[in-house]
């Protein structure tokens, strides 16, 4: 936000057009949404198809790095996915 | 079988002593005598009819009217000048152009006139914490300081030398009224007032900034403030803008701007946020040439302009209050590096209520302090690390006043007012003046006020 | 002084098992004078020491010598009641007030005031189990005896009464008066709550400083303010003194409060007169609340543990 001198209480309206193309330009660079989705999904199935411990964590939906399982396991389990949506 | 055994757990029933009931009977003789009896039944329509029992709660909500978006700011934000409630005080003076310059004047109370109050509404000098709202019109108490203040500002034109100033002092001492009092001055002698009334608006990042190009380190403009800040300019010193011509050529700025137009035309000449800091700054500039009327350039909350801001630069490094080109103008006139040549003020003053704790800042004005009252100057705490030299070096070429509780007099001339207004309903003697005077803190007006006004005693 | 009274009484009690047996034994008939102890001959025993006792009955020629068997009767006929020695005080008084009853009485405000022994006092000194109920009894006596007219009041009733009366009287441990000091100041201590408070006061015009900072400055409530002068205003005299107060300990409300009554003891020492006027101020008075003492198997002072089944 600094980078474009965008304020805290800044609103999309309130922004020059000239910002709002800069900034255009700056997202098209990330790879955001479902790109970013997929990586992730891409990153997962590759420890999978390797057999590692992570991969057989993520497909059985249990804590992967090594975190307790007898409780609190609530974002494990709804997070840790071969086919990962969020 | 089983109901004989059955029977023969059930306990036996005694049969009761026939003595017991008429005593018990006896002790309400008198409720039988008089309860009705009753009615007889004679049909099945007598019979008790069965009402059907809801729990649901009659649908009698008022659906209740919730305020619009920025209703409820603009509520806690309205400043209400009069009231009508309030008994009309006669027989006090209006202030005049030089009135808060004389002596005499010291200790009384003066109507602000009609038309400078809605100059000063619209430079925002009164503020929503001050007691306006409780009297019908607003009046001012000149005290020893005002006098002081005042008659300095008037040195100050006749030197065509700037007078800078801080005010500060307790809280709730009357150091925005002071201010206020200085705009009134201004306003009533035809001088150009700018005033910024919260120093925070500036840098706690809660308004547009947009760097300036090719500056090092970086600079930053605050187009929406700025634009904001023009219009009250205009609005307030419309009569003195439209009288004085401008001396320089400001036409790349605006087509509109032609050579004989005056400087109410420059101030016109931003309608958009792009071009108000260009159009402030040229209107500065105009103001800081030989020959314009004087400046009065007042500024609220000083600790909030010494302090790091919460805005960033394009590289995330924290932005000195002081790269903002609106503040750097203040702080060059308060140090001296701009010099007014006709005269006039730069008068920041510190607030209590709304403020952080500032060391740099609280030492810059105590030094300054010492050395006005001829006593040693306080030395820097040598464990402190957050000193900043900058603010000091905005700070030193200042006069420092500090205000605090005004004297028996002073309050007994405003509790008379008061007293005038239907808002003080006991006797007014010494002994009052002096219970309200101790209560206030020694005669702190604010404090004063609450000791006496807010209160729900009668 | 309680431990060389009980040694005493003990020492007594020995003698007269050992002596009074003889004596009671050689005259029957004047046992009974003898075993009604009226209180006066009661304390002139207390005093003499029981040797002496010895002496007197070894001296007087003992009659029915080699007589094996002698019946014991003991001292008064009290011994054989639960409480004899409390029994024979009770007794005692009560002759005390037939004898004295026809003299002029004041009323109870008038009477001086006594440090009368609180009933545990008593079963300590004694070393009986003295009921409340027959404590109140002879209390009642005692005092109806102390509302004789001081002036008529005989010799007998003055030294009865002193069995009832603590040794230290409470009445005349009084408070060094506050005086005031070369430089006009009197220096009043208040208490409230945990907050204790010094208040220096000189005639002046009215300017009140708490720990060096102005009342707004030290209390940001107002009602704050008020209480912390309202030993002044209540009496009128906010602008006729200053104040320099310290205080310490507890919060706002305990320090203000504090000060009231600092303030105002500094003020009766200025001016003695405006006592009663304070005291209807509730200046006078320290106000003995403070927090209630947290107990074992509540949360609080009073709050019990919610209930839970099992």
């Amino acid at each position: 936000m600094a980078k474009y001198s965008i304020h805290n209480l800044a609103k999309i309206g309130s922004l020059t057009p000239k910002t709002v193309t800069s900034l255009t330009a700056e997202l098209s660079q990330m790879s955001i949404e479902s790109d970013a989705r997929r990586q992730v999904q891409e990153n997962i199935r590759r420890l999978k198809d390797i057999g590692s411990y992570r991969g057989r964590r993520h497909a059985m939906g249990l804590p992967v790095r090594g975190q307790r399982t007898r409780t609190q396991t609530a974002t494990a389990n709804k997070l840790n996915r071969v086919d990962r949506r969020a | 079988m089983a109901s004989i055994s059955l029977r023969s757990l059930v306990r036996p029933s005694l049969p009761v002593a026939p003595r017991i009931q008429p005593i018990i009977a006896a002790f309400s003789t008198t409720s039988l005598v008089s309860a009705a009896a009753p009615p007889a039944i004679k049909s099945r329509k007598d019979l008790p009819k069965k009402t059907k029992k809801t729990y649901k709660k009659k649908q009698n909500i008022v659906p209740v009217k919730k305020p619009g978006p920025g209703e409820r700011k603009a509520f806690r934000k309205r400043i209400q000048l009069s009231n009508n409630s309030a008994l009309p005080v006669a027989g006090l003076d209006k202030l005049e152009a030089q009135t808060m310059a004389r002596a005499e004047s010291g200790g009384r109370m003066f109507a602000v006139p009609d038309e400078v109050v809605d100059r000063l509404r619209a430079l925002e000098a009164f503020k929503s914490t001050q007691t306006w709202n409780l009297f019908r019109k607003p009046h001012v108490l000149v005290r020893k300081e005002t006098v002081e203040l005042m008659s300095r500002l008037e040195a100050s034109v006749e030197k065509k030398e700037a007078f800078k100033c801080v005010l500060t002092g307790s809280r709730l001492s009357g150091k925005s009224l002071m201010l206020l009092q200085a705009m009134s001055y201004a306003l009533l002698n035809e001088w150009v007032v700018i005033h910024i009334p919260e120093g925070q608006d500036l840098t706690n990042g809660n308004t547009e900034y947009s760097p300036v190009p090719d500056t090092e380190p970086m600079q930053f403009t605050q187009p929406v403030y700025c634009l904001k800040l023009l219009q009250n300019i205009y609005k307030a010193n419309k009569a003195v803008l439209e009288k004085t011509p401008l001396k320089q050529d400001w036409t790349r700025l605006s087509a509109t701007l032609k050579p004989g137009s005056t400087l109410a035309d420059l101030a016109l000449s931003a309608k958009e946020s792009e071009f108000a800091w260009p159009t402030l700054s040229a209107l500065w500039t105009e103001l800081t040439l030989p020959g314009q009327p004087p400046v009065l350039f007042a500024l609220d909350g000083l600790a909030h302009i010494n302090k790091v801001s919460a805005y960033r630069d394009p590289a995330f490094n924290p932005v000195h209050a002081h790269e903002l080109l609106l503040v750097r103008t203040f702080v060059d006139a308060l140090s001296g590096k701009t010099k007014l040549p006709n005269g006039g003020a730069v008068i920041a003053a510190t607030s209590e209520n709304n403020t952080h704790k500032h060391p740099s800042q609280e030492l810059a004005l105590s030094q300054l302090e010492a050395g006005q009252a001829g006593k040693p100057v306080p030395q820097p705490d040598p464990y402190e690390r957050k000193y900043d030299d900058r603010v000091y070096d905005a700070l030193k070429n200042s006069t420092v006043m500090r205000l605090e509780g005004v004297s028996k007099d002073e309050a007994r001339v405003l509790m008379e007012y008061w007293g005038a207004s239907g808002m003080l309903r006991s006797v007014l003697d010494s002994r009052v003046v002096a219970e309200k005077w101790a209560l206030g803190g020694h005669g702190i007006v604010g404090e004063m006020e609450r000791a006496s006004l807010m209160t729900m005693r009668v | 002084m309680a431990t060389i009274a009980t040694g005493l009484r003990h020492a007594k009690c020995a003698g007269s098992t050992a002596a009074a047996q003889w004596r009671s034994a050689m005259l029957p008939r004047s046992s009974f004078t003898l075993a009604i102890r009226s209180i006066t001959s009661d304390s002139h025993k207390t005093t003499t020491p029981p040797s002496l006792e010895a002496e007197a009955a070894a001296s007087v020629p003992i009659p029915y010598q080699g007589i094996t068997h002698a019946r014991v009767v003991p001292a008064t006929p009290s011994y054989f009641s639960r409480e004899p020695q409390f029994n024979d005080l009770y007794i005692g008084i009560s002759k005390l007030l037939t004898k004295y009853n026809h003299l002029p009485t004041v009323p109870p405000s008038e009477a001086p005031q006594m440090p009368w022994t609180k009933l545990e006092e008593m079963r300590a000194q004694m070393g009986e189990p003295i009921k409340a109920s027959h404590y109140a009894k002879v209390m009642r006596v005692a005092k109806r005896l102390n509302l004789i007219e001081p002036s008529l009041r005989p010799q007998e009733v003055k030294v009865a009464l002193t069995e009832f009366t603590r040794d230290i009287n409470p009445f005349l441990n009084m408070p060094n008066p506050i005086t005031i000091d070369k430089f006009g100041r009197a220096v009043g201590v208040g208490k409230r709550k945990e907050s204790t408070a010094r208040a220096f006061v000189v005639e002046g015009t009215g300017e009140v400083l708490v720990n060096g900072k102005t009342l707004s400055e030290a209390f940001g409530r107002v009602h704050d303010r008020e209480s912390a002068v309202w030993a002044l205003t209540a009496t009128q005299r906010l602008d006729k003194y200053n104040v320099w107060a310290l205080v310490e300990g507890g919060g706002t409300t305990g320090q203000a409060e504090a000060i009231t009554l600092a303030v105002a003891k500094a003020l009766v020492a200025h001016e003695p007169a405006l006592k009663p006027a304070l005291r209807r101020a509730g200046c006078i008075t320290r106000d003995p609340r403070t927090v209630e003492r947290k107990k074992h198997g509540h949360v609080k002072a009073r709050k019990m543990p919610a209930w839970v089944k099992r």
